[in-house]
C-alpha cells in the first residue's frame, strides 16, 4: 500500500485521515499483508467460494410495502430537513 | 459507562446499543449516529418483551461493535478499576439486569463474558432474526444472549429464536426450544491445541479445570491439532471489513445521525460528517475493507477468504463428526486495558483466532467460566448442556 493508493482509497470512501492516522493505517495494511500470506498458504483452486454460511439460494423478497411511517418521524432524525425533505447543500447553481 | 439510556427502571434486559428499540436513542456507539431514534425495534427485543422480558435499557458498544470490549465507544469505555468489561456482561453480572441482547460481530460478547464471568450464547446463524440491528458484516454476525446462568440463557434464547420473514437470511424453523440439557455422559469433547497455546496462563487453567469438569461427569476429551484458526481469523477480517466498508457507507450525515458544522458543498459534507463521526478504528476497517475489494486485491484477499471460509466448514464440519464438541479459550486472557486507538486494528485481529470460527462459518458457541464450546450448526442444546455441567461442576 502506498501514501498515494490510500489517498485514493479516502477519497473513495468520504474520509480525510491527518498524517499521522495514514503513517498508522499504512502500518495496519503492512500487517494485514503478513496475515494474507497464511491464506496464500492454502491451496484454493478446487474449493468453491462459500457466501452464505447456509444454502441459501435467492435471499432477495418482494418489493411489498408492509411498513409506512409518517414522513415528519423520518426526517426526525436528519441533522438538518425541511417540512418534507433532507436538506443537502446546493448541487446545481 | 454501562448504561447509556433508561427504557423502563423496571425492565429487566439490556440491550446493546447495536440493535433498535423503539424510540430510544440508538448510536452503535458512534457519534456518525448522534441524535438517531429508530421507529420501530428489532426483532429480537420485540420477542423479548412479548415473552415477559422488558428492556431496561440500551447498554454501551465500542464503534459498530468492531473493539474488543466497547473501549473506543463513544460514550467512553467501561471500567472496573482499571480493567476493561463489556457494559451488557458487567450489568448482568452485578445482577443489574436478568439478561442481556448482543451482537456478536468479531467475538466481542464472548469475550465480555469471559471477562465478567458469565454465560453468553452466541446461536447458529439464522435462527435469530437480524432483522432491526445495526449490520456491519451481514454474512457472519448474529444476535445472541448474556445470562449469569444456562437456564436463563436458554429461556432468553428460547424466546427470541425462530423464523423472521423480514429477515432474507432467516431459517425456515418457527421454533427453537432450547429447555432440552441433558446429560453430557458420553459426550466426545476436543480441545484445540494451537489456541490453548496461544492464550495465558489463567486461560488455559480454566480450560484444564473445564476439562476435569467433563471428565467428571462423564465426558471423554481429547486434544487435537486444528492448525486453521489463523487463517479462519484472516478470513472473517477480511470479509468482516469487506461488509462493513460497504454497510457503514450509508452513513453520510444527511439522513440521520452526526453532520459537520462546516462544508461548503456535498462532497465536503460527506467527508467532513463522516471524519467526525467516526473513530480511527471505524475507518481503518472500512478502508482496508475497501481495499480488500479493490480490483488489484479482489481475487487473493475477497475472493479467497470465501474459499477459506469452505475449507474451515469442511474441515470443521469433519471435527465435529468424531467429537460432539470443541472446547477453546474464547479469548487471549481475561484482564484488558485501555491502550491507544492506533493499536486496535492488530489487537482486535490477534484476539480473531480465538473467536472468528463461529462468525465466519455460522455454528454456534457459548462462554461460560471463561471458556468456549463450539458446536455443530443447530447443537445449541448440546452447548448448553455442557455449560451446565461445567457451571455446576464448578460451584461444587
Amino acid at each position: 500500500m502506498t501514501i498515494e493508493a490510500l489517498k485514493d482509497l479516502q477519497e473513495l470512501n468520504k474520509l480525510a485521515l491527518t498524517p499521522a492516522e495514514e503513517e498508522t493505517v499504512l502500518g495496519i495494511f503492512e500487517q494485514m499483508e503478513r496475515r494474507e500470506k497464511g491464506l496464500l498458504s492454502l491451496n484454493t483452486e478446487d474449493t468453491e467460494v462459500m457466501v452464505h454460511v447456509m444454502p441459501l439460494s435467492n435471499i432477495l423478497r418482494e418489493d411489498v410495502r408492509v411498513q409506512q411511517f409518517p414522513l415528519e418521524d423520518l426526517l426526525k432524525s436528519s441533522p438538518e430537513h425541511t417540512e418534507d425533505s433532507w436538506q443537502v447543500p446546493r448541487l446545481v447553481k | 459507562m454501562r448504561m447509556i439510556h433508561t427504557v423502563r427502571p423496571d425492565g429487566v434486559i439490556a440491550v446493546d446499543d447495536l440493535l433498535f428499540v423503539k424510540g430510544a436513542p440508538t448510536t452503535a456507539g458512534s457519534r456518525i449516529l448522534e441524535g438517531f431514534e429508530p421507529l420501530f425495534s428489532a426483532e429480537a427485543v420485540e420477542r423479548l418483551e412479548k415473552a415477559g422480558y422488558p428492556v431496561a435499557g440500551i447498554s454501551a458498544v465500542g464503534e459498530f461493535g468492531l473493539d474488543l470490549l466497547g473501549e473506543f465507544s463513544y460514550q467512553g469505555p467501561t471500567l472496573e478499576g482499571t480493567r476493561l468489561v463489556g457494559a451488557a456482561a458487567s450489568l448482568v453480572a452485578d445482577g443489574s439486569v436478568e439478561g442481556a441482547l448482543n451482537v456478536d460481530l468479531n467475538g466481542t460478547p464472548r469475550r465480555a463474558a469471559a471477562v465478567s464471568g458469565v454465560v453468553f450464547i452466541k446461536p447458529t446463524y439464522g435462527t435469530v432474526s437480524r432483522y432491526g440491528i445495526i449490520p456491519c458484516a451481514c454474512s457472519g454476525e448474529q444476535v445472541g444472549v448474556t445470562a449469569r446462568d444456562t437456564a436463563t440463557a436458554a429461556k432468553l434464547l428460547s424466546a427470541i429464536s425462530g423464523h423472521d420473514e423480514k429477515d432474507g437470511t432467516s431459517l425456515p424453523a418457527e421454533h427453537y426450544d432450547y429447555s432440552d440439557a441433558g446429560e453430557i455422559k458420553g459426550l466426545h469433547v476436543c480441545v484445540i491445541r494451537e489456541l490453548l497455546d496461544a492464550a495465558s496462563e489463567e486461560m488455559r487453567d480454566l480450560a484444564e479445570q473445564a476439562v476435569q469438569e467433563l471428565k467428571a461427569a462423564g465426558a471423554a476429551v481429547d486434544t487435537v491439532s486444528f492448525p486453521l484458526v489463523s487463517q479462519a481469523a484472516t478470513a472473517w477480517q477480511i470479509l468482516m471489513s469487506a461488509e462493513t466498508c460497504n454497510n457503514i457507507s450509508r452513513y453520510d450525515g444527511v439522513k440521520f445521525g452526526h453532520r459537520a458544522a462546516s462544508y461548503s458543498n456535498i462532497d465536503e459534507l460527506y467527508i467532513n460528517s463522516r471524519t467526525e463521526g467516526m473513530n480511527l478504528l471505524t475507518k481503518a476497517v472500512i478502508l482496508y475493507g475497501s481495499d480488500v475489494l479493490s480490483r488489484d486485491r479482489y481475487l487473493n484477499c475477497y475472493d479467497r477468504s470465501l474459499r477459506v471460509r469452505r475449507i474451515v466448514a469442511e474441515e470443521t464440519a469433519k471435527l465435529l463428526k468424531d467429537y460432539n464438541l470443541i472446547l477453546t479459550p474464547p479469548c487471549s486472557g481475561r484482564d484488558y486495558h485501555e491502550y491507544p486507538i492506533a493499536e486496535a486494528f492488530d489487537r482486535v485481529a490477534e484476539e480473531g483466532v480465538f473467536s472468528a470460527i463461529p462468525n465466519l462459518i455460522g455454528i454456534p458457541a457459548i462462554v461460560v467460566n471463561g471458556i468456549q464450546f463450539m458446536a455443530a450448526s443447530l447443537q445449541e442444546n448440546t452447548l448448553l448442556s455442557a455449560a451446565r455441567a461445567v457451571k455446576e461442576g464448578s460451584a461444587r
